[in-house]
């Protein structure tokens, strides 16, 4: 390493403050049309004062900027204004199309509010988390790109992932490494189907809505399976296998801790457990499934700790231990590829905080009663985010667990109790039905 | 006509990944063609209005059993990677019992052929819950109890040290 200049040297006769030198004048490449430019050593801080300056990186950005906007705002129109999605409906119905064609239509139009929802969450989780990491360990985090905290990084980082090479290894099965990412985001958006975004506001309302959910979120581990056999590589395989190992068992549990919220509410249907949390005792307590003695609390817990564990996140991450494995089972994937994985984490993470909403928190209902004013998307969307900051909290202030003792955790403690929790919950069911209790 | 499309599009999904499951020479690509036909059996339940079913399938069959039979492949390590031969010397007597056993099913088939499976689509959760917990409540309590011994026998024998 050379030594620095002078200005930064420790110590000497040299002022304090070190004088900064002139910054040098951008230089561009004349044959390209002034496009690219020849010198970018010093950007994007120094030379450019603002990245926004450089015109591909900002065409590409206001593209992305652009159809992600569009996705969100057709997601808002249609979602928000679903208390008019039979004028909508009737819209469609009072054009030409026929009425098969105009349905199908009208299947799109939620299809694309669904993964516009996931695609922006992805864009904003991954930002939030880094804010919350970087203030967790007394960082900044992203503070340039788009002025405001940063609040474009991941935007700039998703067209970055967008223009990488995508490089498939030697010893890799083609095939499979090319479907595996397809595998692993496919059922995360069919799991998004009946999940509610407020009373009522679900893209399709299906009786067995729990079970569905539960049913399309254990496909995509097939994908991750697919991911870490496919790479060619020992230490993909070994976070697949332990991937595999890990979410079979913690589906168990997380199955069994929402058999009380089930059994509360009398159906699968999650706009029937929402409207079943309407309401409140004594006037003021708000008659959420959370504060329902004893049974409430441990299943929230249970449904809470088999959550992170699903998603594959600290405490849970040894199918992607970075001080074990490498990378785990995304190893060997780079650009888009890369991305479908985030994506899919990012994707299970809004859908179970959604699902703690919708099952714990009330879902669409106020915490009190003369806040119901406020539309019931705002609450279940500020619960669900609420339950996003703890899923990002845990993963940065707590240290990963080792194989066994995760296993054990799940078999000897989490898997039993929440048996006993549903016998708890048969109790106070047979308590209630024989008049105990407030109503 | 679209019930109809999405059933034998499903049907064919199903039949598919069955021929896949044998005729792939690679055991890890078998696994999971094994995945395909149980995702599109459980395809099948959903066109016919079986939503419980549907469900259901999906996460057992697709979502554990598949994904188990995936992971124990995969735990064969470099044998997973050989290509195995699809036949042996017995492969005209699977062939007859084949044939056999398909013509059963057939002529079984034929005598519902014009039974209707336009049975208007209701949810059947809550019927499923009252036989299983009424009616049905001897059987269904046995077949626990024979699953519960099957995971003891599991467990005692894998243990590894039996006084």
């Amino acid at each position: 390493m050379r030594a620095e200049p002078a200005a930064s040297a420790p110590g000497g006769e040299a002022s304090p403050r070190p004088v900064k030198a002139p910054l040098p004048t951008p230089v561009l490449n004349r044959k390209s049309g002034g496009r690219l430019l020849t010198d970018t050593r010093f950007w994007p801080t120094e030379v450019w004062k603002s990245p926004w300056s450089l015109p591909r990186y900002r065409a590409g950005a206001m593209w992305l900027a652009g159809i992600v906007l569009g996705i969100a705002a057709a997601g808002f129109a249609v979602g928000e204004l679903a208390v008019w999605a039979e004028k909508l409906l009737a819209l469609l119905g009072r054009t030409s199309l026929p009425p098969a064609v105009a349905a199908w239509v009208w299947v799109l139009i939620k299809l694309t509010c669904v993964i516009g929802v996931i695609v922006v969450n992805g864009l904003w989780a991954v930002w939030w988390e880094r804010k919350i990491s970087a203030h967790i360990q007394s960082r900044f985090g992203p503070m340039y790109a788009g002025g405001f905290h940063g609040w474009a990084q991941t935007i700039l980082d998703s067209i970055k992932l967008l223009l990488k090479e995508d490089v498939t290894p030697a010893a890799a099965d083609q095939p499979m490494h090319l479907l595996a990412p397809i595998m692993a985001i496919a059922p995360c958006v069919m799991a998004f189907a009946p999940v509610l975004f407020g009373d009522e506001l679900a893209a399709a309302k299906l009786d067995v809505g729990v079970l569905y959910i539960f049913a399309f979120a254990s496909i995509s581990v097939i994908g991750i399976v697919m991911a870490g056999w496919a790479s060619g590589n020992k230490y993909s395989l070994l976070g697949g296998l332990r991937a595999a190992a890990q979410i079979v068992s913690y589906e168990l549990p997380r199955g069994f801790s929402v058999v009380p919220v089930i059994m509360f509410a009398g159906s699968l249907d999650l706009a029937v457990i929402d409207q079943a949390q309407a309401g409140y005792w004594l006037g003021f307590v708000p008659r959420w499934f959370v504060f329902y003695p004893v049974v409430g609390q441990l299943a929230f817990i249970f449904f809470l700790i088999a959550s992170v564990a699903e998603t594959n996140r600290t405490p849970f991450d040894i199918p992607e231990a970075e001080s074990e494995l490498v990378a785990g089972f995304h190893t060997e994937f780079s650009g888009i590829k890369w991305a479908m994985f985030f994506l899919m984490e990012y994707g299970y993470v809004l859908l179970s905080s959604f699902l703690l909403a919708v099952f714990f928190l009330g879902g669409g209902a106020a915490p009190l009663p003369f806040l119901d004013f406020i539309p019931s998307w705002i609450w279940m969307v500020s619960k669900a985010m609420l339950m996003m900051f703890v899923f990002l909290w845990f993963r940065w202030t707590f240290p990963r667990m080792r194989v066994d003792q995760l296993m054990d955790f799940n078999w000897k403690i989490l898997l039993p109790w929440s048996f006993a929790n549903i016998g708890f919950a048969g109790v106070l069911v047979y308590l209630h039905r024989s008049g105990w209790g407030p109503g | 006509m679209i019930e109809a499309i999405a059933f034998y599009s499903m049907a064919a999904v199903t039949l598919a990944g069955a021929v896949l499951v044998v005729s792939l020479r690679n055991t890890v690509h078998s696994a999971l063609a094994l995945g395909l036909s149980l995702a599109g059996v459980a395809g099948l339940f959903a066109c016919l209005g079986a939503d419980f079913l549907f469900a259901g399938q999906l996460l057992i069959y697709v979502g554990g059993i598949a994904i188990l039979i995936v992971f124990v492949v995969m735990l064969l390590g470099r044998a997973s990677d050989l290509h195995l031969r699809q036949v042996n010397a017995q492969w005209a007597a699977a062939l007859l019992v084949c044939a056999i056993t398909g013509a059963g099913l057939w002529r079984l088939g034929a005598l519902y052929r014009h039974a209707s499976s336009q049975v208007p689509a209701a949810a059947t959760t809550r019927a499923i819950g009252l036989l299983m917990l009424g009616d049905f409540a001897v059987p269904f309590e046995a077949i626990s109890l024979v699953l519960l011994a099957a995971l003891l026998g599991a467990v005692f024998f894998s243990r590894k040290d039996i006084s």
